[in-house]
């Protein structure tokens, strides 16, 4: 295997010594560009109270790439799929070398806490949000008793 | 136009690749422009490939690249770290560390070389490195005799 790059040693040995509160993102004993990582729901969100967790992978070019993040529990928000993929502009458009793993998760966390139903993912889950969104956000607080725990 | 399997009438085992050949290059010359086919080839392609197809960013040229000013190292602090590396920059004896036009960011050039072979933006702030480069072409102008001439 191809030595890893000094970058995501440093980045690890930060996100232990010095994690980023409500959130925890561990490597992979077999690959160490492959995190397991929980996410707190944000305070006064639908998702308060649960806790989700995810992989984030980190590609051969990273950070050069931006890192591959996936929500592993079921989740209702409009700017996530059924298959847990995240529509967020940092992981795609809008990536850039100097964002860091932190960073990358710090931002799923705010967009749990601003559920964006005008750029959507899920279609079928922004168009709910859309129609009547306290119906949405009820039950997205039902799935995250359910599925985030 | 005819071509010359049809001129010799050996057309009856015309050859399949052949035909798509045509087929493509037909599609091609209707539209015209690389742009109307590349659109088109999209659609064929999942949504989530599309964007990225179609917003692919240019980087920047290598002479852009290759001209960025260098940084003295005696302008470096020991706690200065290139934040795409995430290295200080004096851990190295000789570091090769440059300056972005305009927002004046400093990064290893092996490092943001890469970045900018494929990006425009500076990687911390997004600023349009390209979109200042006239003045800083104007102020890095050396008075010569030959002013203005090129090759």
């Amino acid at each position: 295997m191809a030595s890893l790059p000094k970058r995501i040693i440093k980045e690890t040995e930060r996100l232990v010594s010095d994690p980023v509160p409500g959130i925890t993102a561990q490597p992979h004993e077999d690959n160490l560009r492959y995190f397991q990582v929980t996410i707190e729901g944000p305070q006064q969100s639908p998702y308060e109270n649960g806790v989700f967790e995810l992989e984030l992978f980190l590609p051969d070019d990273y950070p050069m790439e931006a890192p591959k993040v996936r929500f592993l529990t079921k989740i209702y928000h409009p700017n996530i799929d059924r298959l847990g993929r995240i529509c967020l502009d940092v992981l795609k458009t809008n990536w850039s070398p100097a964002l860091q793993i932190r960073t990358v998760l710090l931002s799923v966390q705010a967009l749990l806490a601003s559920p964006n139903p005008n750029d959507p993912l899920a279609n079928d889950v922004a168009e709910d949000w859309i129609r009547n969104e306290d119906e949405a956000i009820a039950k997205a607080r039902e799935w995250t008793k359910l599925y985030a725990k | 136009m005819s071509t010359y399997e049809e001129e010799h009438n050996t057309s009856s085992n015309s050859n399949p690749r052949r035909d798509l050949r045509a087929q493509i290059r037909d599609l091609y010359q209707e539209n015209g422009s690389s742009a109307a086919l590349l659109q088109l080839l999209a659609q064929l392609i999942p949504e989530s490939m599309q964007e990225e197809l179609l917003n692919e960013k240019e980087g920047c040229p290598e002479t852009f690249i290759d001209s960025l000013p260098r940084v003295n190292k005696r302008a470096m602090k020991r706690t200065d770290a290139c934040s795409i590396c995430c290295c200080s920059y004096l851990d190295d004896t000789h570091p090769l560390v440059v300056e972005l036009p305009h927002c004046n960011h400093r990064f290893d050039l092996e490092c943001v070389a890469v970045w900018l072979s494929k990006s425009r933006t500076c990687p911390l702030c997004r600023d349009d490195v390209l979109s200042h480069k006239p003045n800083v072409d104007v102020s890095n102008v050396e008075l010569e005799e030959d002013w203005g001439m090129y090759g």
